[in-house]
C-alpha cells in the first residue's frame, strides 16, 4: 500500500509539473459575457512575429488576461493588430502585417468573423476603422477604404482614396480620411479625403500639411488633423478643418509624437506632445487649455496610446517602454492624478472602453 | 497607431541588420599554422593562454557541415543565429555577446562589415577552407594586425594552401555536391607551381537550390504545415591567389576573392500572411596582399593591404510606396593596411607594435542618407613574456574613428583605450595541466546602420563597453591504454556590458531611434572534452563534446519590466557532441546539437519563449582509389530525426535532409 501510494504521489506531482510547463492551455470559454466591466488594449506586436494580442484589463476585480483572443479562439490575432474599436455587439480589429480583420464579440472575445483583407492574395494591410449607420469602414495601405455591413459581415464596396491612408473621423454625414503616403519617404501625401456617407463615394479632397495621419472629430463637427511632415525640413502640424464647409480654420505646426491618436470627450481633446506630455486642448476656443495634465513627478518611458472615458473623464495611456518589450497600461483621473496602472502584451497601440 | 516608418524599417531591418558583406582587416595565417600544431585528427582545443579551438578541413565531414556556420556550432561558447535554410543569414555570436563582437578573418585579414559589423557566415562554404580556428579573447601571437585585439572573439578562416613538388608540379580537385531543396554545387580547385618559390591556387563554385522545404508552426495553439517560398539561392564564387616563399622565412601572397549571391528572402513565418516579393542581391570583391618577413636577428615584419568592394541590391514589390515597391542599392568600400613589427630582445621576451588603418564609405538610396565616409586607426602594443612556468601578455590597443558626412552632420570623432591582461601558469611541467586567467576591455564603436541609417537627427551614440575576466584550466594527457589521448578544457568568465547599443523605433523625426541605454550581466561557462580511442581491429573512435552555460541578464533599469530576465535568444545550456568511427578510408559520424529554451523579447514570459531543440546529423564519408586517382565520396544526413524546431522566431530549420558529395583528386 505505502509503495502504491508513493508512486500515486510521484505520478501527481509529475502531472503538476506538466501543469505547469511552458505549454498554453486553453480553457474553454462558456461563459456569457465573463471578462465582466473594463477595458481592451490592443497590442500590436512585433513585426517579425505573431505575437500581436488582445489584453483585458477588469477595472473592478483589477484582473488583466494578457491574451484574451488566444485564451478564448485557441489561436494568435497575427502580426501587427494595429486598430480596434466596438460597434454594436461587435468588435473589430485590423491585423496590419497578416492583413486580416477580425471580428471579435467583446464579451468573451470570441472570434465572430475572420475577414481576409487580400487583394488576389496580395495584402492590402488594414489600418484603421470607423463606423457609420451599421457600416463598418476599413482603410488599407492600398489606398482603400472598404466598406463593410455590420450585420451580414460581407464587403461591400472599394473607396479609393489618396495614399496609404490612415485614421479616419466622421462629421456632418461625411467620412474624411488622411491620405499618408508615409510609406514614400520624401514625398508623403498632403490630404485629406471627403467620403460621403449616403453614397460612399469621395467628393473632394482637402490639402493639409505633409503625411497626415491623426483625425478626430469634435462635439462642433470640426475636423482635427495631425500631420507627421517630412521628417525633415516640413514640421509636424495640427489643422482644424471646419466640417460644416470644409474649409481650414487653423493649421499650426505642433510638438507632436508621430501617429499619436487624439482622443475627444466634450469640449478637451487629449494628445501626447513630441516630449511625451499629455495635452489638454479646448475644442471651443482652439486653444492648449492645459500644456501638462499629469500631475506630480509622473514620467512615461514611451507614451502611445490615448483615451478618454466619456462617463468619467479618466484619461487612459498606454507606455510602449522602448518597443522592445511588455508594456503598461496607465489611468489618470479626470484632475490628471495616476490611478492605476496594467501590464500589457507588446507595444500596446490602442486602448477600447468595453463599457463607455 | 503603428508608426509605418517602423512597418517601412522592418522589411528593411531584417536584411540591413541582417545581411552582411565583407570588407576587410587582418592576418595570421601563415603564422598560424605553425603557431597551431594541431595534433592527430581530434585535438582542436589547445594548450594555450587563451581559449582556442579549432577544427581542420578533415574534420568537416564529422559534423556533416556545409557552411562555416555549421562547423563553429561545435565550438563551446558559440551560439549561431541562423534564420533556416541555405540562404538563410547564419551570424556567429560568442559569449552573448552578439554578432558584432566576433571578428572574421579570412587568411589573417579581416573580413569587415561597415554597415552592419556582422558577417553572414553562411555565404562561405568550406570547399577553399583548410582550417577554422576560434580566439575567445584575442589570439596569443603577437604577428598580428593591430585590429586581431579589438573584439571580443576572432574566428580565423584559413584557406588551403599549395601543397606542390617539383615531382607534383599541380594539383586539381573537382567535385559535386548535390541533395534536398534542389541543391547542386559543382566545384573545383587547381593548385598549380610556377617557380621554386612561386605557386597559384584557384577555386571556383557554383550553387543553385530552390530552398523550399516544409515546416510546422503553432500560431498559439494551432499547428499549420506550411511551405517555405520565395527561398531559392544562386551562388558563384571565385577566388585567386599566387603564393611566394622562400625558406618560411619570407612569404607574400595576393589573393582576390568574389561572390556574387543572388537569393528570394522568405522571411518570418506569419499568420496569414507571405513573404514572397522580397530579393537579394549581394556582389562582393576583395583583393588582399600579405607580406612577411622574419629576419635572424627575430625581428619580425608583417604588412598587409586589403580593398573590397560590396554591393547588395533590396527589392520588395508588395511595399506599398508610391514607387512600384522598395527598391535599395547599398555600396560598401573599404582601403585597409596594416603593419606590425615584433622583436624577441631575449628570447623568453617578445615586443610588438601594429598600426592599421581603414577607409569605409558607404553609399546607399534610403530617405535621408548621410553617405558617410569613416577612418578608423588601431594601434597596439603588445609583450609576450615567459618565465619558468609562467606566461604573460599585455596588450594596450588605442582605436580612433573619425567620420565625415556629405549631408547630414557627422558624428564626433571618438577615441579608447583598451588594456588586456593574459596570465598563464603550468601546474604540471610536462605541460599536462595549464592554467590561464585573461583580463580584456573591449569598445565597440556604434556601426554605419546604428550611427546613420534613417537618421534624420545626428545620433549621439557612445561605444558599447565590455569588461572581459575569464578563468580556467587545459588538461591533457596521452595514454598508453585504450584511450590514447584525453583533453579537457574548462573555462568560467564574466562579461559585464555597459552602454549597450539598442536600436528601437523612433516617435518622430528619427525614424529609428537608436541610444545607448542598455547594461548585460553576463556569467558563464565553456566546456570541452576531448579523446580518441586506440584503433581496434583498425576501427578508431572519436567523441568530443562542447558543453555552454550562459546567463546573461538585462540589469539596464531595475524599473524595467524584464529587469534580470535572460536576454533574447540566449539559452542557458548549449551541449555539442560528436562521435565516430574510422576504418579504412571509411568514416561514420554523428553530431548532436542541443539547446535549451530560450526568449525572444526581452520579456521572460510564455509568449515569447522559444522552445528547446536537439538535432542530429549523420555522415559517411568514403576515401578511396579508382585508376590510380583518389576519389572521396560522403553522405550526409542533416537533421536526422526530421526535428522541428526554430533558432529564430519565425524562422523554420529545414527538416530532414540529405546531401551527396562525390570529389575528384588529380
Amino acid at each position: 500500500m505505502r509503495s502504491f501510494k508513493h508512486s500515486y504521489l510521484l505520478l501527481l506531482s509529475a502531472l503538476s509539473l506538466l501543469a505547469t510547463s511552458c505549454s498554453k492551455d486553453d480553457d474553454p470559454i462558456v461563459a456569457e459575457d465573463n471578462l465582466g466591466t473594463g477595458v481592451f488594449i490592443v497590442n500590436q506586436g512585433a513585426f517579425s512575429a505573431s505575437n500581436a494580442s488582445l489584453t483585458f484589463y477588469n477595472t473592478t476585480t483589477k484582473k488583466v488576461t494578457l491574451d484574451v483572443f488566444s485564451a478564448a479562439n485557441g489561436t494568435g490575432l497575427g502580426s501587427v493588430a494595429n486598430d480596434a474599436a466596438i460597434y454594436g455587439s461587435k468588435m473589430y480589429i485590423t491585423v496590419n502585417v497578416s492583413s486580416t480583420l477580425e471580428v471579435v464579440d467583446p464579451r468573451n472575445g470570441k472570434l465572430i468573423k475572420h475577414i481576409d483583407m487580400k487583394n488576389n492574395g496580395v495584402a492590402r494591410q488594414p489600418r484603421y476603422v470607423a463606423f457609420y449607420k451599421n457600416k463598418a469602414y476599413i482603410t488599407s495601405y492600398d489606398n482603400t477604404v472598404a466598406v463593410i455591413d455590420t450585420a451580414s459581415l460581407t464587403i461591400e464596396k472599394f473607396i479609393t482614396v489618396g495614399r496609404n491612408p490612415e485614421q479616419m473621423a466622421i462629421a456632418n454625414g461625411k467620412l474624411y480620411v488622411a491620405n499618408s503616403g508615409g510609406l514614400t519617404f520624401g514625398n508623403p501625401d498632403n490630404s485629406v479625403s471627403v467620403i460621403d456617407l449616403n453614397t460612399n463615394t469621395e467628393t473632394k479632397k482637402i490639402t493639409v500639411p505633409a503625411n497626415p495621419v491623426s483625425l478626430a472629430a469634435d462635439a462642433g463637427g470640426d475636423v482635427y488633423v495631425i500631420s507627421a511632415g517630412d521628417y525633415d525640413k516640413i514640421l509636424p502640424a495640427l489643422t482644424i478643418i471646419n466640417g460644416t464647409n470644409d474649409a481650414i480654420k487653423s493649421s499650426e505646426t505642433t510638438d507632436i509624437g508621430y501617429g499619436n491618436t487624439i482622443a475627444i470627450a466634450g469640449n478637451s481633446a487629449y494628445l501626447i506632445s513630441g516630449d511625451g506630455k499629455v495635452v489638454v486642448f479646448n475644442t471651443t476656443t482652439d486653444q492648449v487649455s492645459n500644456a501638462n495634465f499629469i500631475t506630480g513627478n509622473f514620467k512615461f518611458a514611451t507614451p502611445f496610446a490615448i483615451a478618454v472615458k466619456e462617463s468619467t473623464g479618466e484619461v487612459f495611456v498606454t507606455d510602449a517602454k522602448g518597443y522592445t518589450a511588455d508594456g503598461k497600461l496607465y489611468i489618470f483621473s479626470r484632475e490628471g492624478a495616476i490611478k492605476d496602472s496594467a501590464a500589457t502584451g507588446l507595444i500596446p497601440g490602442k486602448v477600447v472602453f468595453k463599457n463607455n | 497607431m503603428l508608426n509605418k516608418n517602423i512597418f517601412a524599417l522592418n522589411a528593411i531591418a531584417f536584411f540591413i541588420l541582417g545581411f552582411s558583406q565583407n570588407t576587410l582587416a587582418q592576418s595570421d595565417s601563415v603564422k598560424n599554422l605553425q603557431e597551431v600544431h594541431i595534433q592527430g585528427i581530434t585535438s582542436g582545443v589547445l594548450k594555450s593562454a587563451t581559449p582556442v579551438q579549432a577544427i581542420t578541413s578533415a574534420d568537416f565531414s564529422r559534423y556533416s557541415a556545409f557552411s562555416v556556420a555549421d562547423a563553429v556550432r561545435n565550438f563551446s561558447g558559440v551560439a549561431v543565429r541562423d534564420y533556416g535554410g541555405i540562404g538563410g543569414l547564419k551570424t556567429v555570436s560568442v559569449r552573448s555577446m552578439g554578432a558584432g563582437y566576433t571578428s572574421v578573418l579570412y587568411d589573417g585579414i579581416p573580413i569587415n562589415d561597415a554597415q552592419t559589423g556582422q558577417v553572414d557566415l553562411g555565404r562561405f562554404n568550406l570547399l577553399n577552407l583548410q582550417e577554422i580556428i576560434l580566439y575567445t579573447g584575442q589570439p596569443i601571437n603577437l604577428s598580428l594586425p593591430a585590429r586581431s585585439y579589438a573584439n571580443s572573439a576572432v574566428l580565423s578562416l584559413i584557406t588551403k594552401q599549395p601543397q606542390l613538388s617539383v615531382e607534383k608540379p599541380y594539383g586539381i580537385t573537382a567535385g559535386v555536391r548535390a541533395g534536398s531543396f534542389s541543391l547542386i554545387n559543382p566545384y573545383v580547385q587547381w593548385q598549380q607551381r610556377l617557380s621554386n618559390n612561386w605557386s597559384a591556387v584557384l577555386n571556383a563554385s557554383t550553387q543553385k537550390a530552390n530552398g523550399n522545404y516544409k515546416f510546422k508552426d503553432n500560431f498559439g495553439g494551432r499547428d499549420t504545415i506550411g511551405r517555405r517560398v520565395n527561398s531559392d539561392v544562386s551562388t558563384q564564387q571565385i577566388d585567386w591567389g599566387v603564393y611566394y616563399s622562400k625558406d618560411d622565412s619570407t612569404t607574400f601572397r595576393l589573393q582576390f576573392n568574389y561572390i556574387s549571391s543572388d537569393r528570394g528572402l522568405p522571411g518570418p513565418v506569419i499568420l496569414n500572411a507571405v513573404y514572397q516579393d522580397q530579393h537579394l542581391l549581394n556582389q562582393d570583391a576583395f583583393v588582399q596582399a600579405v607580406y612577411d618577413r622574419i629576419w635572424q636577428s627575430s625581428l619580425h615584419l608583417l604588412l598587409t593591404a586589403k580593398a573590397s568592394h560590396n554591393y547588395q541590391h533590396y527589392t520588395d514589390a508588395s511595399f506599398l510606396n508610391n514607387n512600384g515597391g522598395a527598391n535599395e542599392h547599398y555600396t560598401q568600400r573599404e582601403l585597409y593596411q596594416s603593419a606590425t613589427l615584433s622583436y624577441k630582445p631575449f628570447n623568453n621576451w617578445e615586443i610588438s607594435y601594429g598600426t592599421d588603418a581603414s577607409f569605409t564609405d558607404m553609399d546607399i538610396d534610403v530617405y535621408r542618407y548621410a553617405f558617410p565616409k569613416r577612418l578608423s586607426l588601431y594601434n597596439v602594443l603588445a609583450s609576450n613574456l615567459k618565465t619558468g612556468r609562467f606566461g604573460f601578455q599585455a596588450s594596450l590597443l588605442s582605436m580612433y574613428i573619425n567620420d565625415d558626412a556629405e549631408t547630414n552632420t557627422a558624428a564626433k570623432s571618438k577615441s579608447a583605450l583598451s588594456p588586456t591582461l593574459v596570465a598563464s601558469f603550468e601546474a604540471i611541467k610536462n605541460g599536462e595541466l595549464l592554467f590561464r586567467a585573461f583580463y580584456k576591455d573591449v569598445y565597440r564603436y556604434p556601426n554605419l546602420s546604428e550611427q546613420y541609417y534613417y537618421a534624420v537627427q545626428p545620433r549621439n551614440l557612445q561605444p558599447e563597453q565590455s569588461r572581459q575576466f575569464n578563468a580556467g584550466a587545459v588538461y591533457t594527457k596521452n595514454f598508453d591504454s585504450f584511450t590514447e589521448y584525453f583533453l579537457a578544457s574548462v573555462d568560467g568568465y564574466y562579461y559585464k556590458v555597459t552602454n549597450k547599443i539598442f536600436s528601437f523605433p523612433g516617435r518622430s523625426a528619427e525614424i529609428l531611434s537608436v541610444r545607448n541605454i542598455g547594461k548585460v550581466d553576463i556569467r558563464g561557462l565553456d566546456l570541452n572534452l576531448k579523446t580518441r580511442f586506440k584503433p581496434v581491429n583498425g576501427y578508431a573512435g572519436l567523441l568530443s563534446l562542447a558543453y555552454t552555460y550562459q546567463r546573461a541578464i538585462d540589469i539596464s533599469n531595475p524599473g524595467d519590466s524584464f529587469y534580470k530576465d535572460q536576454i533574447p535568444y540566449t539559452p542557458k545550456h548549449t551541449l555539442a557532441l560528436n562521435a565516430g568511427v574510422r576504418h579504412n578510408g571509411v568514416g561514420l559520424f554523428y553530431n548532436h546539437i542541443f539547446s535549451s529554451s530560450r526568449y525572444y523579447l526581452s520579456n521572460n514570459r510564455p509568449e515569447y519563449y522559444v522552445p528547446a531543440y536537439h538535432v542530429s546529423d549523420l555522415s559517411l564519408t568514403y576515401n578511396f582509389k579508382l585508376l590510380k586517382k583518389q576519389f572521396y565520396t560522403a553522405v550526409e544526413v542533416n537533421n536526422a530525426f526530421n526535428s522541428n524546431y526554430v533558432i529564430v522566431k519565425g524562422y523554420p530549420m529545414p527538416p530532414r535532409s540529405l546531401r551527396l558529395t562525390l570529389q575528384l583528386t588529380i
